[in-house]
């Protein structure tokens, strides 16, 4: 049964709460905070199973390949939008995190390479630190942006004069400011130990002669401009008190976010070992999880 | 049943009128105590607030002891030892449906002086409440309130007649404060002047956890006045310029005719700032603050048109809103109508029948000892058709007493009922 569960499955439940949570600026209702859940919950439940069956069908960890990294990362964003929804029902968060989730899973459709990464047993446990940390930054940088988009158009709102439009709540400035913070600060620390731990993995790929990287390999120097910025970023919002009010940080969280989307499309755009080998992208995919091909391939193993 | 509401509220009394008429917490109670001495078989509920004093009672439809107008008012009248005469004129009543949908609209701030006022539907559950303690309630009251809660509930979830603020002071709270500050016991709200307005919006801001109160006037004796009440400090007029560079949240009311705050003096502290955000409510006419301020970073500046501006526009909003609150007002009065009055149809109907399949046992009895050969198969198929005929000859009269209960005029067909079949209680 889990076989049948498809990118359609998961995908389409997502967009019909993304729909639910658009008509919030249309009408009331009293059912639509009960169906969000029940779709988003749903189309949770499916992404995981779909997940899960992946890693039991591969015998591998769920970070095995570049389309599970970018599935993954989708799921956490799922899980901090139920989050958010529960505890804050009126706020339209979805609005914000929905198309980000769509985005993701889209890229893991339509471009991520699903073939699985190279396996050495001393890699493994490098090339699964590396990808976590980088998914957990990735996801940080993604909710900040969804964060930042909100306190823009909040401080519009406000500047402006504007009287707050039914359907389309926001949380306050103070706490918007807040979380833009946290996020850009938790990217940055992720971000790094994901650097690291991928120095780390490449310098023993390098010891085995095995799929090693080039330092010089684009995705080596943007993850590294990527990490700079949220360096900078972070330590501007540390140092610099202004910065930690106002727009300002949003603007740091939205930048993040364009640093880290060229970061992610420098694989695609520029010559990389980084995810070369196996299947190029847009050859999986809405077929159900049991015909997944699981061909080898070559790059540093764990994130994209 | 019927349920009946005489009292007195804004639309038809002055304030002088309803504060003779009004009862204080401690009140209500033996009041409810006297009114069931009076009347014993009838529950009561008494509804007090500044606007509104409205005696709820329900009783049986026979009951000649159900208090009338006149009774209430001279109940009211003796409670508070005034004359019957002079508060006859300012009492209005209500009668059965009408009464329940007078409620209804109290309940869901529908007949609120300011509409969509929230705290109408607290005094009528604590009036209920009350009563119930009191125990003057009963099975029609119970009802009839529990639903008017309910409605009120479904008025609110349903349309935003009541989340728009509609004051200035709760506007520039609700609206703009909170959507810029998640918390206020943190902060420093900055009072300058001492204008009515002001000490209103401190209401407001106190009620979201405002402590940190600073006063300036150039009337130091009205500073400190207006600190000792909002246990705040009382600052120098010098110190304008260093109370605004600690400030989080500004409320300006004096009766300065230029800008006591320049967007230069502003641009002299904003470095001490950080730009941290400013909310600033400019409710002096003419301004205080420069609208200049307003374009500096950070700085969030609303003046007295900017938030009538806001109040006018969720005016018209909760106008909008209006006729949607009152088809569900009229739905919910209907329904509960239509099951007040099938309670009441519901007792005769069961009589009838009862009545009719007494008298088709008999019958069967009389008809099975007649024709002692009968094999039971027979007397099924005999037992069934005369329940068949008894049912068929049942139906269209009790299908029209059904019809009628949804109406209000259903008393006649129910009393004729009663003579027809003969039904005593």
């Amino acid at each position: 049964m889990l076989a049948g569960i498809s990118f359609t499955c998961f995908s389409a439940s997502y967009l019909v709460a993304l729909v639910l949570e658009v008509t919030r600026l249309f009408f009331r209702s009293g059912v639509r905070g009960a169906l969000l859940l029940l779709f988003a919950g749903g189309g949770l439940l499916a992404h995981t199973l779909y997940l899960g069956h992946r890693a039991f069908t591969q015998q591998g960890a769920i970070l095995s390949s570049e389309l599970d990294w970018y599935l993954l990362a989708a799921w956490c964003l799922v899980v901090v939008y139920l989050y958010l929804t529960v505890y804050h029902p009126q706020t339209a968060f979805g609005l914000f995190v929905l198309p980000l989730v769509l985005g993701l899973v889209g890229v893991a459709r339509f471009i991520a390479d699903p073939v699985p990464f190279p396996r050495t047993e001393a890699a493994q446990v490098w090339g699964a630190i590396h990808g976590v940390f980088l998914l957990l930054g990735t996801v940080a940088v993604v909710v900040g942006f969804a964060v930042g988009l909100m306190a823009l158009l909040q401080a519009y709102r406000l500047k402006h004069k504007l009287p707050p439009q039914r359907g389309l709540r926001l949380p306050s400035l103070e706490w918007l400011e807040l979380m833009n913070i946290r996020a850009t600060k938790f990217s940055a620390l992720m971000l790094g130990l994901g650097f690291v731990s991928g120095i780390v993995l490449n310098l023993i790929h390098d010891r085995l002669h095995v799929e090693e990287l080039p330092w010089t390999d684009p995705i080596i120097w943007s993850s590294g401009l990527l990490l700079a910025w949220l360096v900078a970023a972070t330590g501007f919002a540390q140092f610099y008190r202004p910065a930690r009010a106002g727009r300002k940080v949003a603007y740091l969280t939205v930048a993040s976010f364009v640093f880290l989307v060229l970061s992610l499309g420098s694989q695609w755009l520029l010559p990389t070992h980084h995810s070369l080998g196996g299947q190029r992208p847009g050859q999986l995919h809405d077929q159900p999880t049991s015909n997944v091909p699981g061909a080898t391939r070559a790059g540093p193993g764990g994130g994209p | 049943m019927t349920v009946r509401m005489v009292g007195c509220s804004h639309h038809t009394s002055s304030t002088e009128a309803r504060g003779r008429l009004a009862f204080s917490p401690g009140e209500v109670g033996p009041a409810l105590e006297s009114l069931r001495s009076r009347f014993p078989t009838t529950e009561a509920v008494l509804l007090s607030t500044c606007n509104r004093v409205e005696v709820y009672t329900a009783f049986d439809d026979d009951d000649a002891a159900g208090p009338t107008q006149q009774q209430v008012a001279e109940f009211l009248a003796e409670f508070h030892g005034l004359d019957v005469g002079e508060i006859f004129h300012d009492l209005f009543e209500r009668t059965g449906e009408e009464a329940v949908r007078h409620l209804f609209s109290v309940a869901a701030s529908l007949d609120s002086m300011v509409v969509g006022e929230p705290q109408i539907l607290a005094q009528v559950k604590q009036a209920y409440e009350l009563a119930t303690s009191c125990r003057s309630t009963g099975p029609v009251t119970n009802q009839v309130f529990q639903a008017a809660l309910r409605v009120a509930k479904r008025v609110a979830n349903e349309t935003s007649i009541n989340e728009k603020r509609v004051s200035i002071p709760s506007v520039a709270v609700a609206d703009f404060a909170r959507n810029i500050f998640e918390r206020f016991d943190d902060k420093q709200v900055l009072v300058i002047g001492a204008g009515e307005m002001a000490e209103e919006t401190l209401r407001y801001l106190a009620d979201l956890g405002a402590r940190d109160v600073t006063v300036i006037n150039r009337n130091a004796a009205r500073a400190a006045e207006l600190a000792e009440r909002w246990q705040g400090k009382a600052y120098a007029w010098a110190d304008l310029s260093v109370a605004l560079a600690g400030a989080d949240l500004v409320v300006s009311t004096t009766g300065a005719s230029e800008p006591i705050v320049t967007l230069e003096s502003y641009r002299a502290i904003e470095a001490e700032r950080y730009q941290r955000g400013l909310f600033i409510l400019d409710l002096a006419v003419p301004r205080d603050f420069d609208p200049a301020i307003g374009d500096c970073l950070n700085v969030y500046l609303y003046s007295l048109d900017d938030l009538r501006a806001a109040c006018d526009r969720n005016r018209k909003d909760r106008e909008r809103e209006w006729p949607k609150a009152m088809a569900i007002v009229e739905q919910e009065t209907a329904r509960f109508m239509a099951e007040l009055n099938h309670r009441a149809t519901g007792s005769v109907i069961k009589r009838v029948k009862q009545g009719w399949k007494q008298q088709q046992d008999d019958e069967l009895r009389r008809l099975f000892n007649k024709l002692p050969d009968l094999d039971d198969r027979e007397r099924g198929e005999i037992r069934a058709a005369f329940e068949r005929l008894t049912n068929k000859l049942l139906h269209p009269p009790l299908e029209s007493l059904r019809d009628e209960a949804h109406q209000a005029s259903h008393h006649g067909l129910v009393e004729a009922f009663q003579r027809l079949f003969k039904l005593k209680d």
